[in-house]
């Protein structure tokens, strides 16, 4: 009981100390940038947009680090899907088909990582570190490495539509993040792969089937990055088959810095939004500046870097 | 019976190296001159054309370095060459590799884009001491006396054209952002050097900003939609490449500003060409790639013949615009 409210205070200390850093961030970008623009609703819109693409894949990445494992093989998923999907519409087909097919590319792919790791006993690191290399060779094998472009005007506007002035992608990631945040605190499914990731042994025992269950995570992962695929293709106009390379890594980082434990069994969907949405600040904040991108690189190394050690040190369970 | 065919395979190699180390020293002398060439004639009776060509490409993930190489299979096979292509993959010790191979596996030619202008320099030395001529493409390396000849178009004279079209656009004055390769990357430095050419003639003409996009649709996106957030105006956007041009056409949409800022790119990839009609993007310079990849084989065939080719051959730039997007040669 006690040990539960110790738990449940680090995790608030935890979410409050990530809060403060973004909050001190987002105040330092706004004082610094030319005529406070940092902070105008539209560049607040431009932020969330910027945010969606990584923040999608961090959903998905979410639940496969939460259960104790790892996908490095969503960025080559965005590049293939987005090579499928734009060829599709390219041919004049619909848009919403484009997206399921770019969604059932990254099953298929997600299916093989989680096949491979629960029935192969493959680490996952080593079998999505081959779809990553895989995929991506496939993308350049079916788009004949070049570009695919020549997209019609209905599959632009998927991403980069509007509806009542919010950007469509923005609503896509706050719907993607609403459903990945509820499935995974409140449903029998999400305790399960909190489980699962805690100590596998300990589901075991308790009645999960675990090979089974160890498969979703990384069906979740590579949907959701099929799908973020086709958006970048719609948001880009192209269907670029080197689109998405070491997308996995901001993914990561996003979550690690949300305060998920790599070792699995821990973090919350809040602190992964706030770690995507982190990312992309520093981007837009230090583009605004005019801080060249080799700087950038390195400030978002050293949040990585401050993030988890806030998360050891808050840690005390 | 086993040895015996070894050994008939073994002569038969070492016969293919010999013919191959003769054919080909118009490189062994360093300098791609005259008198090499004509040794080789006298030599060797009239060497004939056929047998294989390699072509080296950097890498094969994109519409430009796919268009050289399919030019130059289809030349290949117009002058009864089999052209093989390699892919580099961006890895400079993987391209030297690859010629050490080709160098021992009888091609009668090499042809190079370096992946890096020093790091191919082993991989000519090799060529040379074989005897194999091999020559570069698109790019020239540290040491190009090293090679036969290098084929491809005038990255400097290229961006001179870019930016003196796109400062002419935009009436001769005013704000513009510049979008960079990859940050040190040959072709960014010497297109970049094209600019501040002009740019130093122009001195209405102000950078407001410069990054990179590496090459690359969605980065170059972002970084305009960043840009335009400052809500400095800009008249024009001039990137080092069409894809990243591509994703600022996007931004200055999606902020609502199509027509008011105009685009520039460079190489005249599909992505380009469609922004153009598109009305999106005002302007792109081809360096006529597909003429990169025809002009590597026939030139590759000279020297294969013993004729002498000059130190350099370049292919024009050409200004591209919604009046003559139509007529952009395949």
């Amino acid at each position: 009981m006690t040990k539960s409210a110790d738990r449940s205070l680090g995790s608030f200390a935890k979410d409050a100390a990530l809060a403060a850093i973004f909050i001190v961030l987002v105040i330092a970008l706004t004082l610094a940038s030319p005529n406070h623009s940092f902070i105008s609703v539209n560049n607040i819109l431009l932020i969330l947009v910027q945010t969606s693409i990584n923040g999608i894949l961090a959903m998905g990445m979410m639940y496969v680090i939460i259960a104790g494992q790892i996908d490095l093989s969503v960025g080559s998923i965005v590049g293939l899907s987005g090579v499928a999907g734009a060829l599709f519409a390219q041919g004049g087909g619909s848009p919403v088909i484009a997206v399921l097919i770019g969604i059932v590319v990254g099953l298929g792919v997600g299916l093989l990582n989680g096949v491979g790791v629960a029935y192969g006993q493959i680490p996952a690191f080593i079998i999505t570190l081959g779809t990553l290399t895989a995929v991506r060779g496939l993308a350049l094998m079916v788009s004949g490495g070049a570009p695919v472009a020549g997209l019609g005007k209905d599959f632009r506007e998927l991403a980069s539509g509007r509806v009542l002035g919010i950007p469509l992608l923005a609503i896509y990631f706050v719907i993607i993040v609403a459903i990945a945040a509820f499935v995974l605190r409140r449903t029998v499914f999400g305790r399960r792969v909190y489980a699962l990731g805690g100590n596998p042994v300990a589901a075991a025992v308790s009645g999960i089937n675990v090979k089974r269950l160890t498969v979703v995570p990384f069906l979740i992962a590579g949907g959701l990055a099929g799908l973020a695929g086709v958006l970048l293709a719609s948001r880009t106009f192209t269907g670029s088959p080197t689109a998405g390379v070491a997308y996995e890594l901001d993914a990561i980082a996003a979550v690690v810095i949300g305060g998920v434990s790599m070792a699995g069994g821990r973090g919350k969907a809040f602190g992964v939004v706030l770690g995507a949405l982190m990312i992309a600040v520093i981007a837009n904040g230090l583009d605004i500046l005019g801080i060249d991108s080799n700087a950038q690189q390195l400030i978002k190394g050293a949040i990585i870097v401050l993030a988890v050690l806030i998360d050891v040190k808050t840690r005390r369970d | 019976m086993k040895k015996r065919l070894t050994l008939a395979l073994t002569a038969t190699v070492a016969a293919g190296l010999l013919l191959t180390a003769c054919a080909g020293t118009p490189a062994e002398t360093g300098a791609p001159s005259t008198p090499a060439n004509e040794n080789t004639t006298a030599e060797t009776t009239a060497p004939e054309a056929g047998g294989k060509i390699a072509v080296m490409m950097s890498h094969m993930t994109n519409e430009f370095v796919t268009t050289v190489a399919e030019a130059a299979k289809a030349k290949g096979a117009e002058l009864g060459y089999e052209v093989v292509v390699f892919d580099g993959k961006q890895d400079a010790s993987t391209q030297v590799t690859q010629i050490e191979q080709a160098v021992t596996q009888g091609f009668k030619g090499i042809l190079v884009e370096p992946v890096s202008t020093d790091g191919v320099v082993p991989g000519l030395i090799a060529a040379n001491d074989a005897g194999v001529p091999i020559a570069t493409l698109v790019q020239r390396a540290s040491e190009q006396d090293l090679a036969a000849t290098y084929i491809g178009g005038d990255e400097v004279n290229a961006a001179k054209l870019q930016m003196t079209e796109a400062i002419k656009a935009i009436g001769g004055s005013g704000n513009i952002g510049i979008i960079y390769g990859p940050m040190g990357s040959d072709a960014m430095l010497s297109r970049q050097k094209g600019y501040q050419e002009v740019l130093a003639e122009n001195p209405n003409v102000k950078v407001a900003f410069e990054d990179t996009a590496n090459w690359v649709t969605a980065e170059g996106l972002q970084l305009v939609e960043n840009w335009l957030s400052t809500g400095t105006e800009l008249k024009g956007i001039v990137s080092q490449n069409d894809g990243m041009a591509v994703g600022a056409v996007q931004a200055i949409e999606n902020a609502g500003q199509k027509g008011k800022i105009m685009v520039f790119g460079i190489d005249a990839t599909a992505d380009g060409i469609a922004a153009i009609k598109d009305g999106g993007m005002q302007g792109t310079v081809s360096q006529d790639t597909p003429g990169i990849g025809r002009l590597g084989v026939e030139t590759m065939d000279k020297i294969i013949r013993g004729e002498t080719v000059p130190p350099e051959v370049l292919t024009t730039a050409q200004w591209i615009t919604a009046e003559n997007v139509d007529t952009v040669g395949k």
